[in-house]
């Protein structure tokens, strides 16, 4: 059992500003006992991953509102593993206005959950806590 | 004359009978017909009594308080005769992709009968980032259309006469530039600037580090520029097709979007009013020709009778506090235009068809709160952009319940209602106190700084989420009949060839202008951008005109004033 605090990196990247998701999504979290860090609006991918490895977060979660979250997954996830910061340790959800048709192209990214607008904050708390479990689960039986 | 007793509200004996029903009527029934929850509340939080009586009008004066229409206090409208004598104007929030894409559907509203087109902007153009800066990927033509300079603007308003077609512009972080746009777009074509047959201008920053995060400079400095737009159309224009140019309205839409409630709607809304119109008058701008153009643009949400009342109380108050505060007694400034975007954030992405009902009913709610400019959301927009029939739908529904609904036939008929009053009321009475709250912390760039609006705005969003989710407020498709399988819905879909077009197209313009012209106005602009850190009441719009008639880049131009003035640090608190 890992008794650790889950710590999660909530970030908005790119121009768009409506932070109100991604905000909710972070007092949710921290409410449910995980250690949250909000990164603000107009982050870069590089500043995220920097981020991200810096703080050895166990989740990584993307808010989107305008459209462009399908380049900005893609480049996420290349320099994840560009950066050594594999998706069989952490964790990696996506939330926001994504249409029907995307989420499953996220998901065949790798992309572990997609959040869409009216999402039950506790279906996001259970999702991304049984999805690290699941991660921290094989990464211990494989080392 | 055989006259009916006036009904005359007797107080005592009410509050007598009214016991009487309380426990021989209203107890009895309650014993067999429980309430279905522990308490009513409006969507704002406000508790709701079950019954609203004349004695919740106990100090409420008709003449002092409610009034005529087009009369002070403005409580039942800014105009005498309300949709009687009302004309909408067809207008358009639209833009998306590559100036053919969007240049293709502005044409096809104009054909179609829009006499307004308001130009959506993507974000790397609204925060003065060209197309090809690297922090734009995955951006350009997104949210709106690429005007990263002059020949975007051209190839975007080709085949739309501005003379017979207005022209509106979301832009708040580049007034400036924007205004700037518009100008050299019509003296390309040869056309008077001010034969522009409408200009409209959203030009408002302060919205931009309360809700939306498109922001540039530092909220003082953002301020001043917007004022420069204001200024120069109020001397330039003067007594030419002014009245029908907007340089600046107010926004409370995305505060309440993201989570905000109404009456904080009113009070911020007023906050950032009189902090434009000191800003203006600092200029020695008349304050009528200042007011009198600028109008709130509210969000109008679902509760029909919080909205109604919350336009009634913003009209009230905005009258009392101008002339209270600006010593003015002159109609057309008293009298607050309203208009509205309805509702952004309560539309839902499961069963998107159901927003339709969503979207009528606060259309319904911006006719009786007396709105006199009303864009409603497209049914979709909670999933994707919206699509042009979606469009088209959000449009008319205005003009159904417009015409087919009785809603025209007379001013201000929730009036009277003792709910909506006493509503009205306390809306006021809470709105002051926000306004108060700005003032007590230095005002809205200071409230700003300390993440004010940020941590007010998540306050309400949770309380709201919560009451979702423990079922204390009941939403379809959310948490009363949750969706099942959706119906597969035509979304829009952005050409990803847009993009890459765009930033080519940007590539190649700086190869084939005058790179020297061009070197030579971001020089100027940097001149006069240094003169106005020194005196802020110096004008930017003569070199941005200048900038942007050579060809200089949206990105070129704001780097000359990020170096300048700075950029704004967003505050985070969690």
């Amino acid at each position: 059992m890992n008794k650790k605090r889950i710590k999660v990196i909530i970030a908005k990247i790119g121009l768009d500003g409506h932070e109100m998701g991604a905000l909710l999504v972070s007092r949710v979290l921290a409410d449910a006992g995980m250690e949250v860090i909000y990164t603000g609006p107009r982050q870069t991918v590089p500043s995220l991953v920097q981020a991200a490895l810096e703080e050895d977060v166990d989740v990584i979660g993307l808010s989107f509102l305008t459209g462009s979250h399908r380049e900005h997954t893609v480049k996420t996830l290349q320099l994840m593993k560009e950066k050594g910061v594999g998706l069989d340790e952490v964790v990696l959800v996506v939330g926001g206005v994504i249409p029907p048709a995307d989420v499953s192209y996220l998901k065949s990214l790798g992309v572990d959950a997609v959040f869409g607008p009216g999402t039950d904050t506790r279906t996001i708390t259970s999702t991304i806590l049984a999805a690290v479990e699941k991660k921290t689960a094989r990464h211990s039986s494989l080392a | 004359m055989n006259r009916r007793p006036a009904v005359v509200a007797d107080t005592t004996s009410i509050d007598e009978a009214m016991k009487r029903w309380e426990e021989t009527v209203r107890a009895p029934s309650l014993a067999v017909r429980p309430e279905t929850r522990d308490e009513f509340k409006t969507l704002s939080g406000q508790t709701v009594k079950p019954l609203y009586t004349p004695l919740d009008l106990d100090g409420i004066d008709y003449l002092r308080d409610i009034g005529f229409p087009g009369q002070f206090p403005f409580t039942r409208g800014r105009t005498p005769n309300g949709y009687r004598s009302f004309k909408w104007p067809h207008d358009f929030y639209s833009g998306y992709g590559s100036g053919e894409s969007a240049n293709q559907r502005y044409r096809e509203l104009v054909k179609h009968g829009a006499t307004v087109i308001t130009l959506a902007l993507d974000l790397p153009t609204q925060i003065g980032l060209d197309s090809t800066d690297p922090l734009a990927e995955g951006e350009v033509g997104k949210a709106g259309v690429a005007l990263a300079s002059l020949a975007d603007a051209e190839r975007v308003l080709d085949g739309v006469d501005l003379a017979r077609t207005g022209l509106g512009f979301v832009a708040n972080g580049i007034g400036p530039y924007a205004l700037a746009i518009a100008l050299a777009v019509a003296e390309k074509r040869g056309l008077d600037p001010a034969d522009l047959r409408h200009f409209r201008i959203q030009n408002d920053p302060l919205k931009e580090y309360t809700g939306r995060n498109t922001h540039i400079f530092p909220v003082p400095m953002a301020v001043e520029m917007a004022t420069d737009v204001v200024e120069y159309i109020n001397r330039n224009f003067k007594d030419k097709w002014l009245w029908q140019w907007v340089p600046q309205y107010v926004c409370s839409t995305q505060m309440r979007w993201g989570g905000m409630n109404a009456a904080q709607e009113v009070g911020f809304m007023l906050a950032h009013f009189f902090n434009y119109v000191d800003s203006a008058l600092a200029r020695g701008l008349p304050i009528a020709s200042v007011v009198s153009k600028m109008e709130w643009h509210a969000s109008t949400d679902l509760d029909l009778f919080e909205e109604v009342a919350k336009y009634r109380a913003g009209r009230r108050l905005f009258a009392r506090l101008m002339k209270e505060r600006y010593q003015c007694d002159d109609p057309e400034v008293l009298g607050l235009r309203v208009s509205t975007w309805t509702t952004g954030d309560h539309l839902t992405a499961q069963q998107p068809l159901n927003n339709l009902a969503r979207i009528s009913m606060s259309v319904l709610a911006a006719f009786l709160g007396g709105a006199e400019h009303i864009w409603a959301p497209a049914y979709d927009e909670a999933l994707a952009l919206p699509t042009s029939e979606s469009t088209r739908i959000a449009n008319q529904v205005k003009y159904v319940i417009h015409h087919e609904c009785g809603l025209e036939n007379t001013v201000d008929p929730l009036a009277g209602s003792y709910y909506v009053e006493k509503l009205t009321c306390a809306i006021e009475e809470e709105a002051i106190g926000w306004l108060n709250e700005i003032d007590r912390r230095g005002g809205v760039a200071a409230a700003v700084d300390q993440g004010f609006y940020q941590r007010e705005a998540l306050r309400g969003m949770h309380r709201y989420q919560m009451e979702l989710e423990t079922g204390q407020r009941k939403k379809v498709g959310i948490n009363l009949f949750p969706a099942g399988d959706e119906l597969p819905l035509n979304l829009f879909q952005v050409d990803p060839q847009d993009e890459q077009r765009q930033i080519q197209r940007v590539i190649e313009l700086k190869a084939k202008r005058d790179g020297r012209l061009v070197q030579q106005r971001l020089n100027e602009l940097a001149e006069t951008a240094a003169r106005k850190v020194a005196d802020k009441r110096v004008n930017t719009v003569p070199a941005m005109l200048a900038a942007v008639r050579a060809y200089a880049t949206v990105g070129e131009i704001h780097a000359v004033l990020r170096q300048a003035f700075g950029t704004f640090k967003p505050p985070v608190s969690l």
